[in-house]
């Protein structure tokens, strides 16, 4: 008996070293780095910034990048203003919205916490609303439309809404690429069911013959899905935000032989969905084309890698909050009510993004747009707006 | 098994259950030491003393903890207390396998939110805002009854039978819940929305019970605090009612208690509606407390930890089980991202130090196990500091003493790569086979494990406190099922099949 | 009536079905000789997808493989059917025998223990993000029609492979000494042991046999639906345990049966209905066989000796 257990332990341990042996290949996660605080001080508040992203779960390739970019804009900026601010990270496991919440109160009961970068996803503004009655919260990649009705007096975002969205992606669907018959799927979040509302409604007024139909982000199996377009579909919107979903079923359509054309929105925009031919949309410009932003790059990419387009708005976000937070600071104490007063008064006259960052009343940013890009042998190509 | 030593934990021969019966003051007489006296002492505090001790701390904690993140631990506590009493009334008195009472906890927290938000069922509905007085008791209630409807099949179905139609029926419910934001009857009506669908409920009004209106986190705990004793006090009344000794019979044997005349089927509906009814009341002020509520509060892990409550506890006893939810609560507050590491690896540490000093005997072992420690780490980090340099060059995360110890005797490699998770694999064959082990051979396996562990440590759990607590749970229930199965205050019983 | 539609759902559902069927197998072995539900199954069906992934990408992953097609999924198929049968037999050393005379209460609660030790242990290990076996790239989009119904090689190796393990059980179980002791264990355990088999050994094969079946699942799962994570089991294995119970708990044919008719279920509501709705369709499909025939299709009715 003990010799047989004996080879089962081996045996076991044989086949985990197999295991991790192989997915050592494709390690992505890190561990999240220290944050850099550098000395030398000038006026300097003992405050911190709230980070919520999802650095783990389903979407933690956004989280990731959003997470390294953060860090990035904070050591950027106390270099540049030798200043001493801080930064809480919050994983807000996307599409877990219990777990957002669990940040958001976290984050409330901190004192030290006067200002907010995030939430990423939209269902977690609305998680994130009643603990953040006080304070500035700007979220880098929240658009679902409604979030910015007037109703959440302290909630920004740096990114267009999802209004813009779903209509340039539905005119440039329905112009450009002549589909007539266009199936939208929504994936159940708040942010893809208006979002998928808003792209049926125009791709409808457009003259398009639109079908609905909706999964879950729990969901794996696809085959029967695939099945269900039919073979006369031209197009399939797909505004999820779990990338790894639509690569698996835009594999499955393929292997049914459906070839109508992917269309995704931003929360595709991520190298786990790489379908060739496939069109998605983008809250932000690829940054590499702003100008300026050569030596800001390489600088990042030495230190991180390779990066797509969550990260550069997330830069921007973390740069309205730490420069409310500094304006706050030389004008007496930063607090959570004098930091979200200078939040409103943000006039950023240029960003990495090739904008500026001004808000309006609801906290929508103002001249928010959208651009689509076609993948092409593994490569994203702009094709909307086209210069 | 044949020709291997009879292992302490499972009695050979097996005596009878009449004899075991017969036996039990000698049990009760045969702890001895330390241990064992404190036990019997604890035993004979009366409950009232309990109740009025816990109540004393519990007022006078939210003085003692700062109003922000520490007093997380006073309303987690309470809650989960509530919770785990709930549970206990199925589980620890009925002897009913429930795995689908966390989604009472969700149907209490739904009902409670659907009445009192800004939810909109439709278009044109929105916003009821019913206060708490009416809300709480229909929460309660409509947990009750759905309590009731489920609990129906245990007339029929009973043990395994029951405990799959329960997970089911829990699985079901998540399924509504996180699905249910286009409800419509087989697609003739209009999409309503039920539930909010994976996005949840938020903006829940806050419990308006006439003058009593909790807005503050200290004010619901305190509410908390409050409804636990109410919930204690009754429950304690219960137990010693003819309904709760009804109930432990039917526990021990259901056939006997049947043949006896006592009505089995209302018995286990009653403890199935009672139990519902306690979680559907702590839903209820979780919604309000936590303003939404959303599927992820009601998963399987929120059901595991409170069964970890119960069973850690000792099913049955309700001191045993508010015990349980203040351990296990405390524990998962501790291991979390907002400790820092240092702290954790401190108590890390020092619980495994305990745990040596405690349970190896004798002395000369322990300074084996000690003294063997120390040279192995040693000798380990030198050649592995010959072999790469790289390997030592890395950072402990406790600082202090502490970490200059674990500096010294544990391999720390700036770029560990893969190696702590063959580390992690290697720990868990390691401490099972301790298991297996005894005598010089375990003796022997001790230090290897002890740096395994402390690499492990360092390298990878530390990290990650969310899951590393997961992984204690999981291996807590376990342990806990192999040696002490009646939990720390349970009283060990012989099931009569 | 669009006869081509209706017939694709049905091999996505037999596909599907194949892979509950297998997990079920799992859980239905166990419980006929236990009498224990074993809720850790789904997760060592899970650590099987790990494993074949493992092996994947050990030598080259799906879109460059070291190796050709063949050799390279018996390998992943092997190896993860060892990996997770010792799994299996390791689980039930450690955390199930020392249990076998305890209240009926304490193996559930060890395995629910287990089931959460194995899915966090497998977060720890390999990263919560979702991994891509990437099937169609390894295997290729093609196949067969029949009519104008397209058959993918994929389907072809998941529902093929899957047949030939569920024949090669039944042998085993109906021609081999083992699988006779099997039987007689499952039959009567004490009975068993007084005409001199050793029900420890039986147990142990059992367990490493169905949880060899659970990481051929794994395999398959990866290859037909690509995406794997360390949570996958807890659906998968909720699933194969309700189609256990559909069939008859404790009946192997039941498994089979039961494992094809939630497939099936699955993928009619989502071809015809509203895929959200599949998994209470069929936990509603199981509540109500459990009210109205709770020995399920195939289960014979148990007569309780007191």
């Amino acid at each position: 008996m003990r010799k047989g257990l004996i080879a089962a332990g081996i045996a076991v341990l044989v086949a985990a070293a197999f295991v991790t042996a192989g997915l050592a290949k494709t390690e992505v996660l890190a561990a999240p780095a220290k944050t850099e605080v550098l000395a030398a001080p000038a006026k300097t508040c003992d405050v911190s910034v709230g980070l919520a992203v999802p650095a783990t779960g389903p979407a933690a390739s956004i989280g990731q990048e959003q997470l390294h970019w953060a860090e990035f804009s904070l050591a950027a900026f106390n270099a540049a203003h030798k200043t001493k601010y801080k930064m809480v990270v919050g994983d807000t496991q996307l599409p877990n919205v219990a777990a957002a919440i669990g940040v958001a109160r976290q984050f409330a009961s901190n004192k030290k916490i006067v200002g907010v970068v995030g939430p990423a996803g939209s269902q977690e503004v609305q998680a994130f609303g009643p603990s953040m009655r006080s304070t500035a919260y700007v979220s880098m990649s929240a658009t679902r439309d409604d979030l910015t009705n007037g109703q959440r007096p302290t909630f920004f975002r740096v990114v267009g809404s999802d209004d813009t969205q779903g209509a340039v992606d539905a005119r440039y669907a329905i112009r450009t690429l002549k589909a007539d018959k266009v199936v939208v799927i929504n994936d159940g979040s708040s942010y893809s069911v208006g979002l998928a509302a808003r792209f049926a409604n125009v791709a409808h007024i457009l003259g398009a013959s639109v079908d609905l139909d909706e999964i879950t982000q729990q969901e794996t199996d696809f085959s029967a899905l695939a099945t269900k377009i039919e073979s006369d579909v031209d197009l399939v919107f797909l505004p999820w935000q779990l990338a790894t979903q639509a690569q698996t079923f835009a594999q499955q359509m393929k292997a049914k032989g459906k070839n109508a054309i992917i269309f995704g929105s931003d929360g595709l925009f991520t190298s786990d969905f790489a379908i060739e031919g496939a069109y998605v949309s983008a809250f932000a410009r690829d940054i590499h084309g702003v100008k300026g932003t050569a030596a800001l790059i390489k600088a990042y990419e030495k230190k991180y890698g390779k990066f797509g387009t969550f990260g550069p708005p997330t830069y921007v976000a973390m740069q309205v909050v730490l420069d409310a937070i500094d304006r706050a600071c030389q004008a007496g104490a930063a607090t959570r009510k004098s930091v979200l007063a200078q939040v409103k008064k943000t006039n950023l006259k240029k960003t990495i993004l090739g904008q500026g960052i001004r808000f309006d009343a609801n906290g929508d940013v103002e001249g928010g747009v959208f651009f689509i890009y076609r993948i092409a042998s593994g490569k994203y190509q702009l094709v909307f707006p086209t210069k | 098994m044949a020709g291997e030593r009879p292992h302490p934990d499972v009695p050979t021969p097996r005596i009878g259950a009449d004899e075991w019966v017969s036996r039990e003051q000698e049990h009760r007489e045969g702890r001895g030491g330390l241990t064992g006296r404190a036990l019997s002492l604890i035993e004979r505090i009366p409950p009232a003393t309990w109740l009025v001790v816990f109540i004393a701390i519990a007022a006078v904690l939210p003085l003692l903890m700062n109003t922000g993140d520490l007093n997380r631990y006073g309303l987690n506590v309470a809650l989960f207390a509530l919770l785990a009493l709930g549970l206990n009334v199925v589980v620890g008195w009925a002897g009913l396998l429930d795995l689908g009472y966390v989604a009472f906890f969700g149907i209490g927290a739904y009902t409670y939110a659907l009445l009192s938000s800004s939810h909109c069922f439709t278009e044109t509905t929105c916003g009821v805002h019913w206060p708490g007085w009416a809300t709480i008791p229909i929460a309660i209630a409509t947990a009750a009854l759905v309590g009731f409807l489920v609990g129906l099949p245990s007339r029929r179905l009973s043990g395994d039978y029951l405990a799959i139609v329960t997970l089911f029926f829990a699985q079901l419910f998540l399924t509504v819940a996180a699905q249910g934001d286009r409800v419509s009857a087989l697609g003739l009506t209009s999409g309503v929305n039920l539930t909010g669908g994976p996005n949840g409920v938020p903006d829940v009004d806050p419990i308006r019970i006439f003058l009593i209106r909790p807005t503050t986190v200290e004010a619901y705990y305190y509410f908390t605090v409050v409804a636990l004793v109410i919930v204690a006090t009754a429950l304690w009344l219960l137990i010693r009612s003819r309904t709760g000794r009804a109930w432990t019979s039917l526990r021990e044997d259901a056939l006997a208690a049947e043949l006896m005349g006592m009505p089995v089927n209302s018995l286990k509906l009653l403890a199935f509606s009672i139990g519902a009814a306690i979680a559907g009341l702590a839903g209820a002020i979780l919604a309000a407390e936590q303003t939404g509520v959303f599927p992820g509060n009601f998963n399987l892990a929120i059901l595991i930890t409170i069964y970890a409550m119960v069973i850690l506890g000792g099913a049955g006893s309700m001191a045993g089980v508010v015990l349980g939810a203040i351990v296990i609560t405390v524990v998962f507050e501790v291991l979390s991202p907002t400790t820092s590491p240092e702290k954790l690896s401190l108590l890390f540490y020092g619980v495994i130090l305990v745990a040596l000093l405690v349970k190896i005997r004798p002395w000369w072992r322990l300074a084996f196990v000690l003294g063997g420690t120390v040279v192995l780490g040693y000798a380990v980090r030198v050649i592995a500091h010959a072999v790469s340099a790289s390997s030592t060059e890395g950072e402990v995360v406790s600082g202090g003493f502490v970490g200059d110890v674990v500096e010294l005797l544990v391999v720390t490699p700036a770029q560990p790569g893969n190696w702590p998770k063959y580390a992690y694999i290697a720990l868990i064959v390691a401490l099972l086979a301790l298991t297996r082990l005894d005598g010089w051979r375990r003796t022997l396996l001790i230090p290897p494990t002890l740096l395994l562990a402390a690499f492990v440590w360092e390298t990878l759990l530390v990290q990650q406190p969310t899951v590393t607590r997961f992984i204690l749970f999981g291996a807590l229930l376990v342990a806990m099922m192999t040696a002490r199965p009646q939990g720390l205050l349970g009283k060990l019983r012989v099931e009569i099949v | 009536m669009d006869w081509t539609k209706f017939f694709s759902v049905l091999i996505d559902g037999i596909q599907l079905g194949s892979v509950y069927a297998l997990i079920a197998l799992g859980y239905t072995m166990v419980y006929g000789i236990l009498k224990l539900l074993n809720f850790a199954h789904g997760d060592i069906y899970m650590i099987g997808a790990f494993i074949g992934f493992g092996v994947l990408t050990f030598f080259g992953g799906p879109l460059s493989p070291d190796l050709p097609l063949a050799p390279l999924l018996i390998l992943m198929f092997a190896i993860a059917m060892i990996g997770s049968g010792f799994l299996g037999v390791a689980v039930e050393r450690f955390a199930y025998r020392p249990l076998r005379n305890a209240p009926r209460i304490a193996p559930l609660i060890s395995a629910l223990g287990v089931a959460f030790f194995l899915e966090n242990s497998a977060l720890l290990l390999f990263g919560s993000q979702y991994r891509q076996y990437n099937g169609f790239e390894l295997i290729g989009t093609g196949g067969f029609y029949i009519g104008s119904v397209k058959i993918t090689w994929i389907t072809v190796l998941v529902v093929s492979s899957a047949a030939s393990l569920m024949v090669a059980l039944i042998l085993l179980v109906s021609r081999t000494k083992l699988g006779k002791a099997m039987r007689a264990t499952s039959f009567d355990q004490e009975a068993a042991a007084m005409m001199g088999i050793d029900v420890d050994r039986v147990i142990v094969a059992t367990f490493f046999i169905g949880s060899a079946l659970a990481g051929a699942a794994g395999v398959m799962a990866g290859l037909a639906y690509s995406s794997i994570f360390h949570f996958m089991g807890f659906t998968a294995g909720l699933k194969g345990f309700a189609a256990a119970v559909v069939g008859g708990i404790g009946s192997i044919p039941g498994a089979m049966a039961g494992g094809l008719l939630i497939g099936l279920a699955e993928s009619f509501t989502t071809g015809y209905m509203n895929g959200t709705w599949k998994d209470a369709v069929t936990f509603s499909i199981l509540v109500l066989i459990m009210l109205f025939r709770p020995t399920g299709l195939f289960g014979k009715p148990e007569i309780k000796k007191v």
